[in-house]
């Protein structure tokens, strides 16, 4: 199995975003080439992510990508897994350059929603639940989310102000960070006061709506070393499932998926979970952030709401969570979130987080999951 | 043989309030009807077996927000039940206001199945 590298990344701004979805993955797209330092015509194939391209008139990103890159002939996949596209899609470009298929390639990915509205966005994205039982019978996310919730808060010693905290601690991070969604940081009142969207979870335990646009270039060992000194290793891969349908489970306070995908990540890495000096999760809600950092083996069942109210996972605490913001205040454009991820880990291991880097950092994780953890990967990067 | 899938027969039980469940021949684990494979040993033959649609609600939210459609029953319930064996359902309640309304642990029945999905009422 070849070394595969991270020698490139680039990000849109996430938020609310004026230009079409071709326009936004090509953007990020050139943006991870010129990071990198390489010519298009250098790259292999393409992996574009996306899950609602259909809602802004564009769908099989792909070829579009690759032609406005000058690189039509090029080969290239688009891939869909709800909220886990991204990491999924990065998966599946890193498999074929271990197996020695491509020497470098794209892995960009995008959503454009917002135009859509509430209403319409909630609904879409209720089409990626085990719809028969879930979306149908009007189970919005947040809603799906909220069951979680509530039996983590009846199973555990948790209130929602612990659930709060994740919040504020993430709008914190995302204040530092010029590419966030929502830049601003908010207190726990704020979260509490703010309106119900499925019991026990308000609007500000939501992440939002965001469009954007994120992209890496992944390549093996030897075309790394061949074009820059700035690159990342990537050392660990993993990816698993659970029941599409959170009724399927026997424990609602835990993702399988997770735990699955981050054993087999840190057995190809070799490393424990105390081994990691940041992560970036996914905390759609807050509740998410809670549950992932105890299936990723940070703390044990039930711990990680202790450890959030000691500030042990803030920036620089004892393993600093989402210091990009996280899916919660840097944004979550479904598509993109997965790379955004690898984006926020490549910028940090490379010196470039400015404000919000997690210090002396050698070692970082991305998870990330679809729908309630139904589909989910998990990976680990060092820095050389 | 071609088969048409089993959500049909599925649907009509649940509107009659119980759950068309498949035990496996091999291991006698129980799945809903819209299983192809047992999940515990792969095997693809099972008997169909009628379980009554009641349980307790393991967990639930309260929707305040709704995907579109659901504007007139909100605010309403999205509800996980456990049923008597090891199976879960869950399906849309209505007249659920607050979580005094619905404690952790209620007793909980299927009464139909429509343009909602499984309809539950309390009990």
């Amino acid at each position: 199995m070849e070394k595969v590298c991270v020698i490139g990344a680039g990000s849109t701004k996430y938020g609310k975003l004026q230009e079409s979805i071709s326009d936004i993955t090509v953007q990020a797209s050139v943006d991870a080439i010129e990071s990198a330092g390489i010519e298009p015509k250098e790259i292999d194939a393409g992996y574009i992510s996306n899950v609602f391209g259909v809602a802004d008139k564009q769908v099989h990103l792909g070829p579009v990508v690759m032609s406005n890159l000058g690189i039509s002939e090029k080969p290239s996949l688009s891939i869909e897994s709800a909220c886990g596209s991204g990491s999924v899609s990065f998966r599946e470009a890193f498999a074929n350059v271990a197996g020695g298929f491509y020497d470098a390639v794209l892995v960009t990915g995008v959503e454009k929603v917002t135009h859509t509205g509430t209403e319409w966005t909630t609904t879409y994205f209720s089409y990626c639940s085990d719809f028969f039982y879930e979306g149908q019978a009007g189970a919005s996310f947040p809603g799906l989310f909220a069951s979680m919730a509530r039996a983590y808060l009846t199973e555990f010693k948790a209130t929602e102000e612990d659930l709060a905290m994740v919040a504020v601690k993430n709008h914190d991070n995302g204040f530092l960070n010029p590419k966030a969604h929502l830049r601003k940081k908010i207190t726990i009142d704020d979260v509490m006061n703010s309106a119900v969207v499925a019991s026990p979870l308000k609007l500000y335990d939501c992440c939002p709506f965001s469009d954007g646009a994120s992209a890496v270039i992944l390549c093996n060992e030897k075309f790394a070393k061949q074009h820059t000194k700035n690159y990342i290793r990537v050392i660990g891969s993993g990816r698993g499932g659970s029941p599409a349908a959170l009724q399927g489970r026997n424990h609602i306070t835990t993702i399988p998926s997770t735990k699955i995908a981050a054993e087999a990540a840190y057995k190809m890495a070799g490393i424990k979970p105390k081994d990691v000096d940041f992560a970036e999760v996914h905390d759609c809600f807050t509740i998410a952030e809670i549950v992932d950092s105890e299936d990723l083996g940070f703390f044990e069942k039930g711990k990680a709401v202790e450890a959030v109210r000691e500030g042990k996972t803030r920036l620089n605490g004892e393993i600093s969570i989402n210091p990009s913001g996280g899916l919660k205040s840097k944004g979550h454009p479904i598509g993109a979130t997965g790379v955004g991820q690898v984006v926020e880990v490549f910028d940090q291991l490379t010196g470039k987080a400015g404000e919000r880097t997690v210090k002396d950092a050698k070692v970082g994780l991305t998870h990330n999951f679809g729908a309630t953890g139904a589909s989910c990967a998990v990976h680990i990067f060092q820095s050389v | 043989m071609y088969k048409l899938s089993a959500k049909q027969q599925f649907i009509e039980c649940a509107k009659l309030g119980k759950i068309l469940a498949r035990k496996c021949k091999n291991c006698a684990e129980l799945h809903l009807a819209t299983v192809y494979f047992c999940q515990k040993c792969g095997h693809k033959e099972f008997e169909n077996v009628e379980l009554e649609g009641k349980g307790t609600v393991v967990t639930y939210t309260i929707i305040t927000v709704p995907p579109a459609g659901f504007e007139k029953y909100t605010p309403y319930a999205w509800v996980v039940v456990q049923l008597g064996s090891n199976l879960r359902i869950s399906g849309f309640m209505a007249n659920i206001a607050k979580p005094a309304d619905l404690p952790i642990g209620s007793k909980a029945k299927i009464v139909d199945f429509d343009e909602r999905g499984i309809i539950l009422e309390k009990q």
